[in-house]
This record gives structure tokens, sequence and C-alpha cells, in this order.
């Protein structure tokens, strides 16, 4: 009896108008459900900023969305469904379901104080659900992502080789995030905080981005445009659930030991001892001067680190390098690590063995966060990816999101945070 | 041009920042055009460079495209000109994007847009198909 209650639809707009495609991604979930949604979970690529803005396409949204619906999302790189894979658009999941309690919070100036928006959120979530009936938890943990700081004389790069301009661009990191919140998401210590608060619950990560620039996000929260938000969607439930990460990175035999950190644990500076980016060129046997602005997308975005953080393997792409520092984009611990490889192949493969692990599961609804690099690296491969996610869903609805940092929770496995990789939260009821 | 769907899907591609040109062309023939009819600006400087290579790649795709050949793309100066082939035909979308845009994410909606033009493709195919049975009937008769 229980499945036939749930009611799950996927929400599309490709329109270019910000109110329009807010009122169609609305209108296309809503008109496939019959009881009013339970929650509404909204992700739209940057492009509405400049054709009518967020606040139009909230708007549109509420427009055709009953009044009191939950809602949180907020601004991606790109998102899959079962119709497509996309950079452009809005895309959103409405689920109606009776045995379900549903509870959303806020937490603001997430690069200021993370720990402090983490608390706050959580807190939210816990008051309206602590007297649910329902056992099984579930919480999605939707952070800013990074926003790159403009140095002056400079700009937003990803390699800068000068050692005056990096030390000075190094004390600029720190400071405009202090000031303006404008640098790492800091996802990573929300995320971990988040977890301390709720332990009970299961948790999937996903941050907001523009359109790889990380240059700006939004984040929505009801009928709210916010910046350097953390918004919680925290359901209660009688539905079979699970979550799950894989990442289909390998190790290499080249290993090293990290033996100075900056930053605020940021920064790798030393590397046996020696200064970190020449000694990792040394390492991968890449010539010195190798590493440019325009050769580390097609570079060392495919040898991700595998890095560690209290006792965790944390598997992180270096988004940024200044002079002899290579900066990551979560907190970690020094000592021995490795340099990981990853191939396209490998990536879709980590796919099916994510949605193999949830094979006794009969899916009613499924939410993923995966890493925007994913999508920049495979382009219009990552269809490849979505066929296999289809044919997992069949006709339920799925919505995957693209991210600058995710992960997932669970009291059985701890927290998985990693870049490159794949995570799933997947609702339905376990096969007899 | 203006009610042209294939246009129409064009005008889609030329608002992302990063497509500095976009066309629907094979050999020596550009077939469709957004309707503006209006590239880029930082194009032109170029344009007769590109096209000319352009036909060069086309002849590669002619030969191959029958085969299998899917995509193909090259790089002259700072730019980069892809290639989405219509599967078995001479044509191709064609979109002219800078050297260090985030190609990735263009790719998605290029091949969105190749997929859409496709099936406004089949669509006019089918309704040809069906006027000139429509016409056989009547000469028929």
């Amino acid at each position: 009896m229980r499945e036939s209650e749930v009611e799950a639809a996927i929400g599309m707009s490709r329109k270019w108008d910000a109110w329009e495609a807010g009122r169609e991604v609305a209108e296309t979930a809503i008109q496939q459900l019959k009881e009013p949604p339970s929650f509404f979970l909204l992700f739209s690529t940057i492009h509405y900023e400049r054709y009518g803005g967020f606040q139009e396409f909230l708007d549109g949204v509420w427009d055709v969305l009953p009044v009191g619906t939950p809602l949180i999302g907020g601004t991606v790189a790109g998102f899959m469904n079962n119709y497509g894979c996309y950079s452009r658009g809005a895309s959103a999941l409405a689920v109606s379901y009776p045995s379900m309690d549903v509870a959303i919070g806020v937490g603001k100036n997430t690069k200021r104080n993370p720990y402090r928006a983490a608390r706050q959120c959580a807190a939210m979530i816990q008051q309206t659900l602590k007297k649910s009936p329902y056992q099984n938890k579930f919480l999605l943990n939707f952070i800013s992502g990074p926003v790159m700081p403009s140095i002056p004389g400079v700009g937003q790069k990803k390699y800068i080789r000068s050692g005056f301009v990096s030390k000075f661009a190094t004390q600029v990191l720190g400071l405009s995030q202090a000031t303006v919140q404008k640098g790492l998401g800091r996802e990573d210590e929300i995320f971990e905080e988040t977890s301390q608060q709720l332990p009970d619950y299961q948790m999937i990560l996903g941050t907001s981005m523009d359109d790889y620039k990380g240059m700006r996000n939004y984040q929505f929260y009801n009928d709210k445009i916010l910046k350097n938000a953390v918004v919680n969607l925290g359901l209660a439930t009688n539905l079979d659930f699970n979550v799950c990460t894989t990442h289909g990175m390998k190790e290499t035999d080249l290993r090293f030991k990290i033996t100075k950190l900056g930053a605020n644990n940021h920064a790798i500076c030393k590397i046996n001892d020696k200064p970190a980016v020449p000694e990792l060129l040394k390492l991968l046997d890449w010539p010195e001067g190798f590493l440019t602005e325009e050769t580390m997308l097609h570079t060392i975005l495919y040898y991700p680190i595998s890095l560690k953080r209290r006792g965790r393997q944390v598997p992180v792409v270096a988004p940024l390098i200044m002079k002899d520092y290579i900066f990551v984009p979560c907190i970690i611990d020094d000592g021995e690590v490795s340099i990981l490889t990853v191939s396209g192949k490998d990536l879709i493969n980590a796919v099916k063995e994510n949605l193999d692990f949830f094979k006794q599961i009969q899916p009613e609804f499924g939410l993923c966060s995966t890493c925007m690099t994913i999508l920049q690296t495979l382009g219009d491969k990552t269809n490849m990816i979505q066929e296999e996610i289809h044919k997992f869903f069949k006709d339920k609805a799925f919505l995957l999101f693209y991210s600058a940092g995710e992960g997932t929770f669970s009291s059985a496995k701890d927290i998985t945070y990693a870049n490159m990789s794949f995570n799933t939260a997947i609702f339905g009821n376990i096969k007899k | 041009m203006k009610d042209d769907p294939i246009a129409q899907v064009l005008d889609d591609l030329m608002r992302l920042d990063d497509i500095l040109a976009c066309m629907v062309a094979r050999r020596n023939m550009i077939s469709v055009m957004p309707s503006t009819e209006a590239f880029k600006p930082e194009v032109n400087p170029i344009w007769d460079n590109i096209h000319r290579a352009m036909d060069d790649v086309f002849g590669v795709i002619g030969a191959y495209s029958q085969i299998g050949l899917g995509e193909m793309e090259f790089r002259l100066q700072d730019y980069e000109v892809l290639f989405y082939v219509f599967p078995d035909t001479e044509n191709a979308l064609v979109a002219i994007v800078p050297a260090l845009a985030n190609k990735g994410l263009l790719e998605v909606e290029i091949e969105n847009a190749r997929r859409e033009i496709l099936k406004i493709m089949k669509k006019q195919e089918q309704e040809f198909q069906e006027s000139k049975k429509d016409d056989a009937v009547v000469v028929n008769a």
C-alpha cells in the first residue's frame, strides 16, 4: 500500500525569461502530482541572473506552487534528470507523501562563521522534526560554494606564478573570507558540524555554484534569495532509503609526505620538506613551468590527491595554485598521502558501482550530488551517466545536481567528503 | 529565417556567453544561421581563416560520417571550432568557442542542440514524405 502513496515528479524549464522559467519549472512538476507537494527542491543555472533575476524566478515558482510548500535549492553548474543532462535551465523535484514530516532550515554567513551557520540551520530541523513518529531521517545539506576573490592587478585566477603576488594573494584570501565572504565554501566544516548536531540523520551534501567560474552563487529558501547561506531539507519518514558515495579514483604508487600546511590547513606548503609545487611536479615527472592557467584544467584535475582529515580519506583536486603552495578545498591534516588518477571510464564505473549499492531498494525517487568537474571533464559524454541512472530509475523521478564539494554522511559510514565523487540518496522500499 | 525552428535552436545557443558563433553547415555551404545572422564581434577578424579550415574539416566529415564519425574539433589561434556531426550525413552543427572556455559545460548544451535539431529534421522529413504521398494520391486519382 505504501508504495502507491508516494508521488514524485520532476519539473523542468529551458525558458530564458526568469519569471516564465520559474512558473514552468513549478507547473511541470505540480501537474504530475494528485496531491500538493510535501516539499519542493529547486535548482537552476546562473543564467537567470541576467534574464530577469532570481527574485523574478522565485516569484514565477510561487505563482504556481501551493502556499506553504517547503522549498529550498539554489544555483548549480548543471543538472540531470529523467529528461536529460543540462548546463542551462531549471529543474525541480516535487514529492508528495503523507507518511513524511518535512522541515527546512537556514543558516547565514557561512564563509565567515561556518560553525554558527551549521548549528543555526540544524537546530531548525531538529526543532521541527523532534516529535515526528518516523524513525528514518534524511537531510540535504546545501551550502553556498566557493567564490574566488578578485585579487587587485591579477583578477580571478587558478594559477599564480609570482611569489610576491602569491604571498599577497594568500593574505587577501584570508581577509576576504572574513570581511566580504569571498573565498572557499567551507562546506566541509559545515557538513562536519551538521553531522555532529544531527547524528541520527543520513545526509547528502551539495554546494551552490555558478557556471564553473566561481564568481557568485545563490541559495533559495522559500521565497527568499540568499548568498553565503546553508539551507537544509530534513525529512522523517517510514520510507526506506540509504546514501552512498563512490568516486572511481585509483591510488597510484606516487606517495609523499605533507610536511607543512598553511592558510588554516587549506594549503599544502611543503612536501617531503621541500616547496610543494616543484616537488609535486617532480613526483609527476612534469617539467618545471608545465602548470599554467590553461593547462591546469587538462592536467592536475586528472591527478587528485588522497588527503586525510581526522583519519578519513579525502580525495580532492587542487583548484588553486599560488607559486609553491597547493590550495585544497577543505581542511586537511598533514602526513603520508598518495596521488590518485581517474579516467572518464572510471567515472562512469563509479556511477554503476554506486547504483549497485541500492539493488535491494525498489526506488520511488532519488537525489544525487556530483562534482561539477565531472561535468566539465565528460562534457556531452555525461549523457552516458544519465542513461545509466535512467535505466535504474526507469519512470521514477530522479534529480542530480552538479556541485563544487559534495559528500554523504551516515552514522554507519561516517562522513565521506570527496571531489570528483558521485553521491546518491535513494528512497523507496526494500525489495522482498 | 525567424520562423525556422532550427534557427531558433541556434539562437538559444548564441545566448550562451562563450558561444561566439554557431551554424548548421556542410562543405562549402552554411545551411542555417541563427535568426539574427550575427556572430559575436570577436570572431569577425578571424572568420575567413576559420571558414577555410572548416571546409577542409568537412572533407574529413564527408569521408567518415558514414562509418560513425560523430565529433571533430580544431583549434585556430585563440578559438576552438567544434563539429557535432548529424549521423550518416555530411552536415554538422558547428560552434566556435574561446580556447579557454569551460568547454565541458558548453558541450552539454551543444549536444542538446544537436539532438533538438535532429528531431526537427526528422519531423520535417516525415512531413515531406507525407506530402509526397498525398501528391501521389492526387495524381493517381
